[in-house]
């Protein structure tokens, strides 16, 4: 029998505090589609997707009613395209776009990543066709969401494809400049990228991973900040020690619940389970926010002097805990700081709290990068690769990963907001100082080399 | 056919009554095999399965358990069962669920829960009723662990117990066994 303290705060949790399942993420191997005619592939393609993932939905569905936790988001993880398409002409990659995003809406999911290439070192013909056709895919298609890993610490960065990562960014947004550039929110630039994360929109199916297989992200920060918040409310004075023990024993919960759930769907669809990724991810409602976090942990807001130190705290916490909880950590497990996708944090772009170099040294100590941030339309192609490069050398030197999403947001300017709607959320935009300053740098090209930290064997 | 006897005790707790209860039981050749003891508000209650290694050591057996619960004011039953009765209840396949009841004491709440339960066929396996602090509130607290069986709809049952527990002026929740166990327990 539990004691009457372990189901009451448990009821809370599940009642109160928006527990939920952030991600549950179906990856599924493509590489025995592998074929050099486009019809035979998408078939096969699609035929391997609804095999693997017609009851995923439904599977969810119960399994999230029998326990009454919210599976938020259902989606697909596919081997990387530009190795499953690599004997197709640049054309054809986009018909196995369009079967992506078809068969993803058959089956019901809201996205399916894996329109990828891994090119930190060099590039192969098919990773050079899948980058060029990202801006017609991201603008023809819903659900199909792009990534490239252009550096790693083992290789480097590679500085060609850091610049077309920069045109394509810049081409996205044209192409779908009517709706403030939304394509680029389904393209991220990676350093270090994680083979088995389930979150969107840089979800791919690594080439280690089994042919089937159930990665999860866990609740959000809305759950961190309640305990928090309750913490705070006694009359006990606490130390940030003592609340980074609040943190880290609130993750260990919110990951026990995830794996749980993850395991119950892998069961029920017969694929492998893979990994809880910890990362905290916010959502665009009120009481959902890593920014409010920090508020709690007493700064006024995200972006003022001991943000980092804040961000880092939380995140290491939020990482001990998960780790305790479950042996199956993957994923990018940190703090994630999107701005467009936390309420909080547009917020304090607006006030003048947060700057894109505040945000580049957050994300040194977060798990992730410069994230869901909109900047002015008129900011180059050049200026955008410079901002990549900035960003792979944080995750490159310090073994992390590290991405970036960011959507020049066509005809607005600082002060204006883009509306991107449902998860996505809306941003102001945020300033790009200095721009038009790095252009031959960028244009050298070649390789930035692996760091000396890298030699380990 | 092979026989178990099962014994409760009931009485003013003290030290003592266990000890004094499985020395008649060793005394007569019986074997404890599991026991639950509580007490609440100073009063004691025992349920335990023993096996008589001697079958004719029961009547004896009942006469000395008649005289210590004699001697120490107690209420001790001894009842003989068929090993084939020794087993759980069961009905088809269940889920284990967790179904929790809180609000102000009154008179009728557990039959008002219970009765839907009965009327499903959902087996209580643990029941505990306390009045417990929650923040500054004094509230009375009933836990059931209960088992569901997989053919009924979970949210029907949790919806009937939710709509009794607004009848009742208590609030109901029905939640599945796992979460509470991921969640707390290392």
């Amino acid at each position: 029998m539990f004691s009457s303290e372990e189901i009451i705060r448990t009821l809370e949790m599940l009642k109160n505090e928006n527990l939920d399942v952030r991600t549950v993420t179906l990856g599924i191997s493509l590489r025995d589609c592998v074929s050099a005619n486009a019809d035979d592939l998408c078939q096969k393609i699609r035929k391997k997707i609804k095999c693997y993932a017609q009851e995923l939905v439904p599977t969810c569905e119960q399994i999230a009613k029998k326990y009454g936790i919210p599976i938020v988001n259902k989606r697909l993880a596919v081997t990387p395209i530009a190795a499953v398409a690599e004997s197709l002409s640049e054309r054809e990659y986009i018909e196995v776009a369009q079967t992506l995003d078809r068969v993803a809406g058959e089956v019901g999911v809201n996205f399916i990543g894996g329109y990828s290439a891994l090119v930190q070192k060099g590039f192969t013909k098919g990773d050079r066709f899948l980058i060029n056709t990202i801006p017609e895919v991201l603008a023809s298609t819903e659900r199909v969401c792009a990534s490239v890993n252009v550096a790693s610490t083992r290789a480097g960065i590679n500085m060609d494809a850091v610049l077309l990562m920069g045109q394509a960014i810049k081409e996205t947004s044209r192409r779908t400049a009517d709706r403030d550039g939304f394509g680029c929110a389904k393209l991220v630039v990676f350093a270090n990228m994680p083979e088995d994360n389930p979150f969107m929109a840089g979800a791919y199916l690594g080439y280690g991973e089994p042919e089937g297989v159930i990665n999860v992200g866990v609740s959000g920060p809305g759950v961190v900040k309640k305990e928090l918040e309750r913490a705070l409310q006694s009359p006990k004075k606490l130390t940030l020690g003592d609340l980074s023990e609040i943190i880290k024993k609130t993750s260990f919960r919110v990951t026990r619940v995830g794996e749980l759930i993850a395991r119950e769907v892998a069961q029920a669809l017969k694929v492998e389970f893979g990994i809880v990724d910890l990362s905290l991810a916010p959502s665009p409602t009120v009481g959902d926010s890593v920014g409010e976090i920090l508020q709690c942990l007493g700064l006024t807001s995200i972006g003022v002097p001991g943000s980092t130190a804040a961000l880092a705290l939380l995140n290491d916490a939020v990482k001990k805990g998960g780790a305790f909880a479950s042996s199956s950590v993957g994923g990018l497990s940190g703090a994630f700081i999107p701005v467009s996708e936390d309420l909080n944090l547009s917020q304090a772009v607006k006030q003048g709290y947060l700057s894109l170099e505040k945000l580049e040294a957050l994300t040194a100590v977060c798990s992730v990068g410069l994230d869901m941030i909109a900047i002015p339309g008129k900011v180059d192609a050049e200026t955008i690769a410079a901002i990549l490069a900035d960003e792979m050398a944080i995750g490159v030197i310090n073994h992390k990963t590290t991405a970036v999403r960011v959507i020049p947001v066509p005809g607005k300017d600082v002060g204006d907001k883009a509306i991107f709607g449902g998860l996505f959320g809306e941003a102001y935009i945020v300033n790009v100082p200095h721009a038009n300053c790095s252009s031959p740098f960028v244009r050298f090209g070649g390789r930035i080399p692996a760091p000396i930290t890298s030699i380990k064997n | 056919m092979e026989e178990g006897i099962v014994i409760s005790v009931i009485g003013r707790d003290r030290p003592g009554i266990v000890a004094n209860v499985s020395r008649v039981l060793y005394l007569n050749n019986c074997n404890i095999g599991e026991l639950t003891q509580t007490a609440i508000k100073g009063q004691f209650a025992m349920i335990l399965i023993a096996t008589p290694l001697q079958k004719e050591m029961i009547s004896g057996l009942k006469e000395d358990l008649q005289n210590l619960a004699a001697d120490l004011d107690l209420n001790i039953n001894l009842r003989v069962v068929r090993k084939t009765e020794l087993t759980p209840f069961a009905s088809a396949e269940t889920e284990p669920f967790v179904l929790t009841v809180r609000g102000e004491d009154k008179p009728g709440l557990v039959y008002g829960i219970t009765e839907v339960l009965a009327e499903h066929g959902i087996n209580i396996t643990n029941l505990d009723a306390q009045t417990a602090q929650i923040g500054e509130k004094v509230e009375y607290i009933q836990f059931y662990e209960v088992d569901i069986p997989q053919n009924l709809d979970y949210r029907m049952i949790q919806e009937k117990l939710r709509r009794r527990g607004e009848e009742m002026g208590v609030i109901v929740d029905l939640q599945h066994k796992n979460i509470f166990q991921a969640i707390n327990r290392v």
